[in-house]
């Protein structure tokens, strides 16, 4: 487990970028961290380091963006997943070992979430500061 | 009677004719690429390599499902398609019963189990004997558990597991079960020349139904009934 400790929104984005250098490119991503967080600006640091420089926004609507980069990116947001039929329809798992898995709000898909997995949980400690907190990932 | 026939319902993609029982042709890819990109250049070489018109097929057949929430629908969607303009008949294959018909070169039971996630499986047995397939359990969810259990009644026969479950559901309970027997790779997955043998069985019972008719097969998880929303995390 590594802990990091974010001043801003730009230092949590060059934590995701180092992470994503270390990437093989079948990881699933697994992010908690409640509104605000600072889940948004990972993914961007993250699809930085994977070559993706379009603009990151976060598929609240589409559930889930793809992005071409070193590796394609699959973005989800699964704030609006309730069910094991929600999750299966929105094709989750055609997506596994096809790229890298950015889930966020994976929270609300933890019991389907696969072992083998990194995850990642963005504590708010003051209204700039955040703790973020690596499982199952490589050094960085 | 010509049969064109596809499976996309898991990673692999293919396309076979079978011509009154004989197989024409068959193409098989099992590349990362997403079969909405190979699908139809698949079909379409298939076709022109065994110098069949599209009109010329009679029954167009499909691995409806058990499967991939995307591929089911890939298969589906092409099949409605391909049939509607000449209004052709369809076959809604079970994709576990394909698996059946790919392999019956000899007795015993097949036991096709598709891996759902999450130590839960599609399954459905077969009887294999005198190279007829004989269906004996409907297409279900269920965990891997239950399936162990449910092949205790199957002891005194030997057991051939297939599909992309097989190799969990052997490392999971082939130790308490010895006449359960993994089939090897190359035959161990849905292609669709078992989807072709089994629309063929479909077409001669009158089974087949139209463009509009066909539609994708899901099977609910038990564990689909439970909720999943955890408590969200502390954070204000």
């Amino acid at each position: 487990m590594q802990k990091f400790l974010s001043h801003s929104q730009f230092q949590t984005e060059e934590i995701a970028e180092r992470l994503a250098k270390t990437l093989h490119g079948t990881e699933v991503i697994a992010m908690f961290g409640g509104m605000g967080a600072g889940k948004t600006a990972f993914t961007r640091g993250l699809a930085r380091g994977l070559g993706i420089n379009d603009g990151v926004s976060s598929p609240t609507f589409a559930l889930v963006h793809e992005y071409e980069g070193r590796f394609p990116l699959y973005h989800f947001d699964m704030y609006r997943i309730g069910s094991y039929d929600d999750l299966y329809s929105t094709g989750f798992f055609d997506y596994i070992e096809n790229g890298v898995m950015l889930i966020e709000w994976s929270e609300n898909i933890e019991p389907f979430l696969p072992e083998n997995r990194i995850s990642i949980t963005i504590n708010v400690l003051s209204e700039q500061e955040r703790e973020i907190t690596m499982e199952g990932a490589a050094e960085i | 009677m010509k049969i064109l026939a596809i499976d996309t319902s898991a990673s692999p993609v293919s396309a076979a004719i079978l011509h009154d029982g004989v197989l024409d042709g068959e193409f098989f890819l099992n590349t990362k690429t997403t079969h909405s990109q190979t699908l139809m250049p698949i079909i379409e070489a298939l076709l022109k390599t065994t110098e069949t018109a599209l009109s010329d097929i009679d029954v167009f057949a499909v691995n409806a499902g058990p499967g991939s929430f995307t591929g089911v629908r890939i298969g589906t969607a092409t099949v409605k398609g391909l049939s509607l303009p000449d209004n052709k008949p369809c076959a809604a294959v079970s994709t576990l019963a394909a698996m059946a018909y790919g392999m019956p070169y000899q007795s015993g039971i097949i036991c096709a189990v598709m891996d759902a996630r999450c130590m839960q499986v599609y399954h459905a047995l077969f009887r294999l004997k005198d190279g007829s397939v004989e269906r004996l359990t409907e297409d279900k969810a269920l965990s891997v558990e239950e399936l162990s259990s449910e092949l205790c009644a199957y002891s005194e026969e030997t057991v051939y597991l297939a599909g992309d479950g097989a190799e969990l559901c052997y490392r999971t309970f082939g130790s308490q079960h010895p006449n359960v027997v993994l089939t090897p790779q190359n035959i161990r997955f849905q292609r669709s020349y078992g989807t072709a043998k089994a629309a063929e069985k479909m077409a001669a019972e009158n089974r087949l139904c139209c463009s509009d008719e066909l539609m994708p097969i899901y099977l609910r998880l038990p564990q689909a009934e439970r909720e999943l929303k955890a408590r969200l995390n502390q954070n204000p």
